[in-house]
């Protein structure tokens, strides 16, 4: 991750603003790369094709399930701690009062 | 008879929440067994109306998407779509409470009644066209008068000389193959659109998967839709596999977004 070092060794010179401004930016960039479970999905659905074609075996299946399940756990941890939603857990219907963030995980 | 099994004071309760695999229409309390997710719980409706949502009780957590779960999801779905219209539930979902589900079908009564009459007596099948890549470069390149040339040409020269001919080949080859994936394609839906309601065609999984496709079919026309599936995949058989699913409650033809956030 090259824009995390470029965050740590950030030389302090010009307006504060601007490098406030950056930090965001790049806590965006690492926030998304944590809390994107698209790919472990596709993943998972690939991992179900190669059993279904007989591609792999039944043992090979559960293994690498299991090593995405484990990604998805992370991915899930990551969402709550920034308090992004998470799919599944406990829901209600929403209630009128909206854009109120989730802050508390 | 459901009066009994309201046991909340003999035993405690699961932490109450309610794990709901979809909604069905039905004047009175139904039982469908312990078929649930977990550890085979009970599955039940909550009613409003004349809407059931069909849940079993559940403590309050995030199931993950293994076999087994998405699995015990799935057969609740079909066991409860022999008798009935459904509109099923994205994987997953859990409410806190009894009340919290019966306020979702309260605040979503007009939208469920509405999908409920447009579903009635419609299933979902699936199906993915998948092809040996190789096996159909061989056969363009048999085909395709341009494509031998190329290859000719460049079995006849050494390395460098060649680089374009390659280059043009690889492009020859490509959009050949795009060419054709599209004419299956196309022809697999032609044959199957005339006994099906609707059609949508989602992303193919994986680079040998041409088509993934799923098709909204009256109950009375699933024999017809079986032997147009069966005819189409005769006819490709030496070349495409085709993988056949269903029938599935009509996951991809109901899009009701609902309004849930978190409840912690």
């Amino acid at each position: 991750m090259g824009l995390i070092s470029k965050v740590l060794f950030f030389p302090i010179t010009g307006p504060v603003a601007g490098i406030r401004w950056s930090l965001n930016k790049v806590a965006q960039v690492v926030d998304e790369e944590l809390t994107d479970d698209s790919s472990i999905k596709n993943e998972l659905m690939e991992l179900q094709m190669q059993l279904e074609l007989g591609d792999i075996d039944d043992d090979e299946y559960v293994r690498r399930e299991a090593d995405l399940m484990a990604r998805l756990r992370e991915v899930r941890a990551w969402r709550e701690k920034l308090g992004k939603g998470v799919a599944g857990g406990p829901v209600r219907v929403g209630s009128a009062r909206e854009g109120e963030p989730d802050e508390q995980a | 008879m459901s009066e009994a099994q309201t046991t909340e004071t003999a035993h405690p309760p699961l932490e109450g929440g309610k794990y709901v695999y979809c909604i069905i229409r039905s004047e009175r309390q139904k039982e469908f067994g312990d078929i649930g997710i977990g550890r085979g719980q009970r599955v039940y409706t909550v009613h409003h109306n004349d809407l059931g949502a069909v849940v079993s009780d559940t403590p309050i957590v995030i199931y993950d998407p293994t076999r087994e779960n998405v699995l015990a999801h799935e057969f609740v779905n079909e066991t409860v779509m022999k008798e009935h219209t459904v509109i099923p539930m994205s994987f997953g979902t859990v409410f806190r409470s009894e009340e919290d589900v019966t306020e979702l079908l309260r605040s979503t009564y007009q939208a469920f009644s509405e999908v409920l009459e447009k579903m009635k007596d419609k299933i979902e099948f699936g199906l993915k066209v998948l092809w040996d890549r190789d096996k159909v470069v061989t056969a363009l390149e048999h085909e395709n008068e341009e494509i031998r040339r190329l290859k000719d040409e460049i079995s006849r020269h050494t390395s460098t000389s060649t680089y374009f001919a390659r280059m043009q080949l690889g492009r020859l080859v490509e959009s050949s193959l795009e060419e054709t994936s599209q004419r299956y394609v196309g022809d697999i839906h032609d044959v199957l659109k005339t006994v099906a309601v609707a059609s949508r065609s989602n992303k193919p999984i994986g680079d040998r998967m041409i088509m993934n496709a799923a098709f909204l079919v009256e109950r009375k026309q699933e024999a017809a839709f079986d032997d147009r599936v069966k005819e189409i995949s005769r006819k490709y058989e030496d070349i495409l596999t085709f993988k056949y699913s269903g029938p599935w409650p009509p996951y991809n033809f109901v899009n009701i977004k609902l309004k849930l956030e978190r409840a912690d």
